[in-house]
């Protein structure tokens, strides 16, 4: 059989070159045109970060030969502090104050946002189908992830950093919990819809409480969904920026002090990119390569485990 | 789900105090299990009340003070500021003992040039990003070949997922001097002075823009491209949620190639609204790129070659030294973002959340 939607099915009606079939092929080949200016625009950008942040990591003083003989050199990025003094032997630095940073702050907020928002996904697709709660909880979820990073920033600039008089790790990590919550929440409730009732139906005609259920029963079968969702929502607060100027601010060394100005991958990236000397904008340079590398290993590995969902639920 | 549940709790016999019987205890489990979900969904709820309230609580000062004049006021000026006295015809007006008479002019804050801003940045981006990412929807749904399908969509949605950050760093060190070099500065320039190209080069009074690439332009460049990933995803959901029978109904009445395809976009016009709304949020809240490629001059100008100031960037820009009255007009800056972005996904969600359900009903 013809494929019925290929411009070839113009044939079996009957040659006719009007200007209908003129424009619609011609219309035919922009939509190809359009993909693949998307396509070649997206993949300059891509390739602009992927070169240059690479280039970070092997490129040094002496040119991209040192990769051989100081090799360790390219990893300096992970373990050593930004540092802006050239006579410096171990310049350009790192950003390993950043990299520490943005885990601390991902660590933190997934303590509180992933809890809560999965008892919002539990709560939206388990209890209370016919309250008049569902609705509007759903909507705002969906409104809430929607917000402006920056205005969320603001916010916590208010509630926690102006009433304390200083900036604090906990500011940052609450905003970062605020961004997660509703996406956590949506995708939770989405993967717990996709469990089939009969596992609670049994569950529950085995004596099974209805709080039993769904966390030995409903829950387990959709962990894996659920995780990659949750990996969602790291990845985006991973390269969050705007709740985490006003919030953390940033700082140029490793620190532990949780009630202080607190350094972030993403934050000195954008302060890196106002320094003068190249090594410095490098450096901004190579701290987008680690973010956007992560990002792409999360979503390789969502992909991987939503394929794998797909396949055993057809 | 509940009706399966055996016995219900008041049915149960009374408990001996010291003593619950495992069943008992499970029934205590549900009810805390239901009273902490809840919870979690209040929390949301809590969440929107809260951003609201603060914001509104702390922009208080700056509506009283300017009211609605803050809307189309012009100037951003946050300190007092000592000027000169003129006289009609220029000359400066002095006192008696020969001093230049001033007056103050108080702290004054409007933000008509960032809402200009913000919304035709975002309205450069739409007019790139929604036939671009409808072609190329339409090119996923309709002509790719099957291998391809998969790694295009992996691909633009990892795209999608990119830090706004990244695409600010690469809108800085490589699309501003490209702009700069080959567009601004390049072979347009000698056309400037011509009637069709100096509104791009020159403002009202006839001054040149500084044409470093960091402008309205690289701005709305830079959130096309940010927001195509975004809209070109949603709305290959959209086209491939049209029933089959829609588009071969369509041929088979000897519809051309693009009759069929516009047929698709009619179909799914509101799903396909909803995207656009979804795009035109993201860019409109947009922050970290904009910033680092608009110039962050509030300004309103009709060239693109202008730098101007966006909402956000405003925010971002000005927040951290801002005080007292400053902050407060940030905040009410801030609570136009927030009520803007809050229409606009309201409207897209109840678009596609409507197109889905009735093309689930079309199944």
């Amino acid at each position: 059989m013809t494929q019925i939607s290929a411009p070839a099915s113009i044939n079996l009606i009957g040659k006719r070159n009007t200007s209908a079939h003129v424009v619609s092929r011609a219309m035919y080949a922009t939509c190809i045109v359009f993909a693949v200016i998307i396509l070649a625009i997206l993949a300059i950008v891509t390739g602009y970060l992927l070169f240059i942040g690479i280039s970070n990591f092997i490129w040094h003083d002496g040119g991209w030969g040192q990769i051989f003989t100081h090799w360790h050199g390219s990893l300096s990025f992970f373990y050593r502090e930004p540092i802006s003094d050239r006579k410096d032997a171990l310049f350009p630095g790192g950003m390993a104050n950043g990299v520490l940073g943005t885990i601390v702050l991902i660590g933190l907020a997934s303590i509180v946002g992933i809890p809560l928002g999965m008892l919002c996904g539990v709560y939206l697709a388990e209890y209370d189908q016919k309250s008049f709660l569902t609705a509007p909880v759903r909507f705002v979820a969906d409104v809430v992830a929607g917000v402006p990073s920056i205005v969320v920033g603001i916010l916590f600039y208010e509630l926690l950093v102006l009433p304390f008089h200083r900036n604090s790790a906990w500011a940052g990590a609450a905003a970062l919990a605020f961004i997660m919550i509703p996406i956590i929440a949506r995708t939770t409730e989405e993967m717990l819809r996709l469990v089939p009732n009969s596992y609670r139906e049994a569950s529950m005609g085995l004596g099974g409480t209805k709080a039993g259920t769904i966390m030995r029963v409903v829950i387990p079968a959709a962990l894996g969904s659920i995780v990659t969702g949750v990996m969602l929502a790291v990845a985006r607060i991973a390269g969050e920026t705007a709740p985490l100027l006003f919030t953390v601010v940033g700082n140029n060394s490793i620190t532990w002090n949780l009630n202080d100005r607190f350094p972030a991958l993403t934050v000195q990236v954008y302060n890196y990119t106002n320094r003068n000397t190249p090594e410095e904008k490098l450096l901004a340079w190579g701290g987008i390569l680690v973010l956007i590398s992560l990002i792409f290993v999360l979503n390789l590995a969502i992909r991987y485990a939503t394929r794998q969902r797909g396949g055993g639920a057809h | 789900m509940t009706q399966t549940t055996p016995s219900a709790p008041q049915s149960s016999p009374p408990a001996s105090p010291g003593f619950e019987s495992p069943r008992q205890r499970l029934i205590h489990g549900d009810s805390i299990m239901h009273g902490l979900s809840l919870l979690g969904g209040l929390v949301i709820l809590v969440m929107l009340a809260g951003l609201l309230f603060v914001l509104i609580t702390a922009a208080v000062p700056s509506m009283k003070k300017f009211g609605w004049s803050f809307l189309t006021g012009r100037v951003w000026q946050p300190n007092e500021i000592e000027v000169a006295v003129h006289t009609p015809d220029g000359k400066v007006v002095k006192d008696a003992d020969g001093e230049i008479v001033t007056q103050t002019i108080p702290a004054k804050f409007g933000a008509l040039p960032v809402i200009f801003g913000t919304i035709v940045s975002s309205a450069i981006a739409l007019v790139l990003a929604v036939p671009l990412s409808f072609g190329a929807a339409m090119f996923l749904v309709r002509i790719a070949p099957r291998r391809l399908v998969a790694p295009v969509s992996f691909l633009i949605e990892f795209l999608a997922a990119i830090p706004s950050i990244a695409y600010g760093i690469w809108g800085m060190f490589v699309l501003t001097p490209f702009l700069m070099n080959y567009v601004e500065r390049g072979p347009l320039q000698k056309w400037a002075h011509t009637p069709l190209v100096s509104w791009l080069y020159f403002d009202s009074h006839g001054t040149r823009y500084y044409c470093t690439g960091s402008d309205m332009l690289c701005g709305g460049l830079v959130l096309a491209i940010m927001i195509i990933p975004i809209i070109t995803a949603i709305s290959r959901d959209i086209l491939r949620a049209v029933p089959r029978a829609q588009v071969e109904g369509t041929i088979a009445l000897g519809a051309t190639w693009w009759q069929s395809a516009t047929e698709m976009f009619k179909f799914s016009r509101s799903g396909l609204f909803g995207a656009v709304m979804l795009g035109l949020a993201r860019a409109a809240g947009e922050t970290m790129a904009v910033t680092m490629v608009i110039g962050n001059t509030p300004r309103i100008a009709l060239s693109l070659f202008s730098q101007a100031q966006t909402m956000a960037s405003l925010l971002a820009s000005k927040f951290v030294e801002a005080e007292d009255l400053e902050r407060s007009a940030l905040l009410e800056v801030g609570l136009i973002l927030l009520i803007m972005s809050l229409v606009f996904n309201v409207v897209a969600r109840w678009l596609v959340v409507g197109k889905d359900s009735r093309s689930a009903a079309a199944h």
